[in-house]
């Protein structure tokens, strides 16, 4: 059964409403949501609330719900 | 196996509102005589960038608690973007930050401590924006390196979006942003709401004190 979430973009304040399956993982949702806003997946990670959704965990894995919200927060890097 | 499918978008509404006036802005401290000047010649006209004063000390403090061990610092600058006469201009009201993995010339988030970043975000209390990004060069001056710009073009893409730089060795500061592929400073002004204004209420009464024995003997 396919699982409906948004995906919020903290740096825009754009969504994305997305279908899930099960079996798809942390890194497929923020691949296909910084795809599709075309930014770089590898300097983003992907909260529930206060929990880190790691990237190789599935959707099932991660305890993802229907109607969940999902932010994508920027990982910067200085030097 | 299926890949996510996006079913919809939403972006989001950028609404006129005024700035804050300029009886609650002033430039920062750590000015060079020169953006001192540029702060003044720009102040009829506004700013793109106004940070508030709880924004700005928290960062200052951050740079300053890490200078001496000679140790970069970083957050998220977090606000929102307004219209003022179709001109864009963007707020700082607050910054996150967590342990980070930081040397003299490198800095990032702790890959063990997003969690407690999240937290942080979840307390924040408004609706935020990550407007851009601060961190500090303890000692080196406040210019862009080749590491951050990756990360303005990587994550920062947007006009309004911006990088601080802040030098707590050389008590510097500067903003910076993305035009195209060229980096660009910007003016800025910190700001502070009315209930933060030192001298809000000009006039203070003199109490009278309570001449009331009864009163003062049933209080000991």
């Amino acid at each position: 059964m396919p699982l409906r979430v948004k995906v919020r973009n903290a740096e825009s304040g754009a969504t994305v409403e997305m279908e899930l399956e099960g079996e798809n993982t942390i890194d497929d949702i923020i691949e296909g949501a910084a795809g599709y806003w075309e930014k770089d997946a590898g300097a983003y990670v992907l909260r529930r609330g206060k929990r880190l959704l790691r990237g190789q965990q599935t959707v099932a894995e991660a305890g993802i719900l229907n109607n969940d919200e999902l932010e994508l927060i920027p990982d910067p890097e200085g030097g | 196996m299926k890949q996510p499918r996006i079913l919809g978008a939403e972006e989001i509404r950028i609404e006129e509102r005024q700035p804050p006036p300029s009886e609650r802005t002033k430039p920062h401290k750590w000015l060079s005589a020169k953006d001192l000047e540029e702060f003044k010649r720009q102040e009829k006209e506004g700013y793109e960038l106004y940070i508030s004063k709880v924004a700005e000390e928290k960062m200052r403090n951050h740079s300053l608690h890490f200078a001496e061990m000679q140790k970069e610092v970083m957050g998220l600058l977090l606000g929102w973007i307004y219209k003022n006469g179709g001109k864009e201009y963007s707020i700082v009201k607050d910054v996150v930050t967590t342990d980070l993995e930081s040397s003299s010339v490198h800095v990032r988030f702790d890959r063990n401590a997003f969690e407690k970043l999240f937290v942080s975000l979840e307390e924040v209390g408004f609706n935020y924006l990550v407007v851009g990004w601060y961190h500090s060069h303890p000692g080196y001056g406040c210019f862009m390196s080749s590491t951050d710009v990756y990360t303005q073009r990587s994550l920062f893409k947007s006009s309004w979006h911006t990088a601080i730089v802040i030098d707590p060795v050389n008590k510097e500061i500067k903003a910076f942003y993305l035009d195209g592929r060229a980096i660009k400073t910007r003016n800025f002004a910190i700001y502070w709401d009315e209930y933060e204004n030192p001298y809000y209420g000009t006039r203070v009464k003199k109490r009278e004190l309570r001449s009331d024995p009864d009163r003062v003997a049933s209080s000991q």
